[in-house]
């Protein structure tokens, strides 16, 4: 704008936004209680009414601008090819980015394969560390909080670049410190060898499998099988290969499993007590008691859990962006679409088929959520005051 | 004989256990720490250094003389406290309107609030970009600050108000026929006492504006207006074969310490809220 210096400009902008905030405030509650009294209501309700407004009007004008507004510019754009770097004007297309994007683009269906993947892999085992610590840390003994808050803090760092970094690093094939105990527990015990070279073999398979789903060739996949058991100095090559990609995800998402951990002690909690007792007086296990018990009283956590985990798959895009990023053979093995989205929009400036695309992003979580809000009364009971 | 010995033994299996997770979870804040005080050498070496042999501060010496590292930090800072008393402010107000006030209208606005849950903040940035890019914001801080400004954050505005609605009727009241107006009420009474919610709040704001990086990567597009994230997102180089890992944890970790100050005297609220909401941080 006018103002070179950046602060003084954004401090002079806020200051503006602040200033117009109260004038619609005004605005806004004038209006309704003209209207109000328009419709014959008492004095007390007339003073009711512009309150309401008068305080609800940051959000209301807010959500015009940056809500409603946008949406039908973009769903309109959406059916053009309108891109912001050229001077002509946008053509309609009618459903033809729709069409590009459903059916021919093979960049978008690797990025739903993905989330896929995640969802199918890495969530099971996110959900499952999560409640493992969970359960441990339901036996409520001394110390308790601090174990919670260390499980916790992961999340809060999640996805910071810095924190993202220090994953990089510790992901490294070579001298990466992952890698160099993976190496050395192998050196010390024959038998850790094997089974982490199983899981190598295990990973690479489905990880080649799911590649060939993608492009539709095997060839990858023949490879991997053709090279047969992975040989004894084999480790893992985290954010070196394709067939590794995914798996880097996964074990972020495990890290930052806090979340679902907390969620799922809210649903241990919930449980209660005299149901263990008695199964207890019985002589059950504490096996038993988890399985019969605790775990058919959590399956409605647990879909939470996956619902909202499946939504935070779909929009990955940090880990993406700063461990793979600009490493072109590698980034579309793990592309997600909110990082696909990112990459359409801001590298060709195709503002039409981003648009597009994310309508349809819009439109899956949509779905994705409506099923969540359709099971929510199972686990959540909203006290609406 | 053996009976007796087996609370004690599960007692003990289960903190080894724990101990065990936590070491594993926390790993990467100490590797985090640990890289930043060795040498370049060390870091890169093909055997474990667990612990820097001579620990180096030569790392941070040389950041706190890198001027863009020091602006970063400061645009991030700038930028996070600009940002969060906005959004606080007007979150708090929009929080009284949906839980003190009894106006026509207010249940369609709060059901439009909540559904606006479901929108991806993805699925917005294309059309915000091009509405940024016709204001000529490009380029400023503007279009990560003043969309805040507009109570941005339904999650909280719903957690806000479910406290705020438990606050006793009968405080608001008397004030009234004490001839106070609503906003002498909001923010004398109700703010004062919905603090530990708001701490709750500014924490999840201060977590997510300071982690952000996708905004800022869009729209900030010179290096003296990076903020943290996307400064040191640039330090690891990808052309490069090696990296200058001392000097990347030496960022990380002065990039990481707020988060960390932060969360350790707001735990006690945000553990339990996310219990409660299924809030995410």
């Amino acid at each position: 704008m006018l103002i070179d210096n950046p602060y003084i400009n954004v401090l002079v902008t806020a200051a503006l936004t602040v200033v117009f905030i109260i004038a619609s405030c005004y605005a806004l509650g004038f209006l309704a209680r003209s209207i109000a009294r328009m419709s014959g209501a008492s004095p007390k309700k007339q003073e009711n009414t512009f309150a309401g407004y008068f305080f609800a009007a940051p959000w209301i004008v807010g959500f015009l601008i940056f809500v409603v507004v946008p949406l039908g510019f973009s769903l309109y754009w959406s059916f053009t090819d309108y891109r912001v770097t050229s001077a002509e004007p946008a053509r309609w297309l009618g459903f033809e980015n729709y069409r590009t994007i459903l059916l021919k683009d093979s960049s978008f269906r690797a990025s739903i394969l993905n989330t896929l993947y995640l969802t199918v892999i890495g969530l099971p085992l996110e959900m499952a560390f999560a409640l493992l610590l969970a359960v441990l840390l339901n036996q409520k003994m001394r110390g308790e909080r601090v174990f919670r808050m260390s499980f916790y803090l992961p999340v809060i760092l999640g996805f910071n670049t810095a924190v993202l970094l220090c994953w990089r690093l510790m992901l490294n094939t070579g001298t990466g410190i992952i890698n160099q105990m993976i190496r050395s527990a192998s050196q010390a015990f024959p038998l850790f060898s094997y089974f982490s070279r199983s899981l190598i073999f295990l990973q690479e398979v489905s990880a080649a499998f799911f590649l060939g789903l993608n492009t539709g060739k095997y060839n990858l996949l023949q490879k991997v099988i053709a090279t047969g058991f992975p040989a004894e100095n084999r480790v893992p090559l985290w954010v070196q290969s394709p067939l590794w990609t995914k798996m880097s995800v996964i074990l972020l998402m495990v890290w930052g499993c806090g979340v679902m951990m907390l969620i799922f002690l809210a649903g241990l909690n919930n449980i209660p007590r005299e149901l263990h007792e008695a199964a207890e007086v019985d002589g059950a296990t504490s096996w038993q008691r988890f399985w019969r018990i605790s775990f058919p009283l959590l399956t409605p956590y647990i879909f939470y859990n996956l619902v909202v985990g499946m939504i935070a798959a779909l929009q990955i895009f940090e880990p993406i962006f700063v461990l793979y990023r600009d490493n072109q053979p590698i980034v579309s093995s793990t592309i997600t679409m909110v990082y696909y989205l990112w990459q359409k929009t801001f590298s060709h400036f195709e503002i039409g088929y981003g648009s597009a695309i994310s309508w349809i992003i819009l439109v899956i979580i949509m779905i994705v959520t409506i099923i969540q809000f359709y099971f929510q009364d199972r686990w959540v009971t909203y006290d609406v005051y | 004989m053996m009976k007796k010995y087996l609370p004690l033994l599960k007692g003990i299996l289960l903190y080894v256990l724990l101990t065990g997770a936590t070491v594993l979870m926390s790993f990467p804040l100490f590797w985090m720490i640990s890289s930043s005080l060795k040498t370049l050498q060390e870091t890169n070496s093909p055997g474990i250094v667990w612990v820097p042999r001579q620990p180096t501060l030569e790392a941070y010496t040389a950041i706190f003389h890198n001027q863009n590292f020091l602006r970063a930090y400061f645009n991030s800072v700038f930028y996070v406290t600009l940002a969060l008393a906005g959004t606080l402010i007007s979150i708090a107000a929009v929080s009284y309107a949906f839980s003190r006030i009894e106006w026509p209208g207010r249940n369609i606005v709060f059901f439009l609030m909540l559904s606006t849950m479901m929108i991806p903040a993805q699925a917005l940035i294309v059309p915000q970009y091009v509405f940024f890019n016709k204001l000529h914001w490009i380029g400023t801080f503007n279009p990560l600050i003043i969309p805040g400004y507009f109570a941005g954050g339904a999650a909280m505005i719903f957690l806000l108000r479910q406290f705020m609605a438990q606050i006793p009727r009968e405080l608001d009241e008397s004030a009234f026929v004490d001839g106070a107006s609503h906003v002498q009420i909001w923010w004398n009474i109700i703010m004062p006492l919905s603090a530990a919610p708001l701490a709750t709040i500014s924490t999840f704001l201060f977590v997510g504006i300071w982690n952000n990086l996708l905004t800022p990567l869009m729209y900030l597009q010179t290096v003296d207006l990076y903020t943290l994230p996307v400064y040191v997102s640039t330090l690891y180089n990808i052309n490069q074969t090696t990296q200058p890992w001392p000097t990347i944890m030496t960022a990380a970790v002065l990039t990481t310490i707020p988060l960390i100050i932060i969360f350790f005297f707001a735990q006690r609220y945000i553990l339990e809220s996310v219990a409660v909401s299924g809030l995410k941080g």
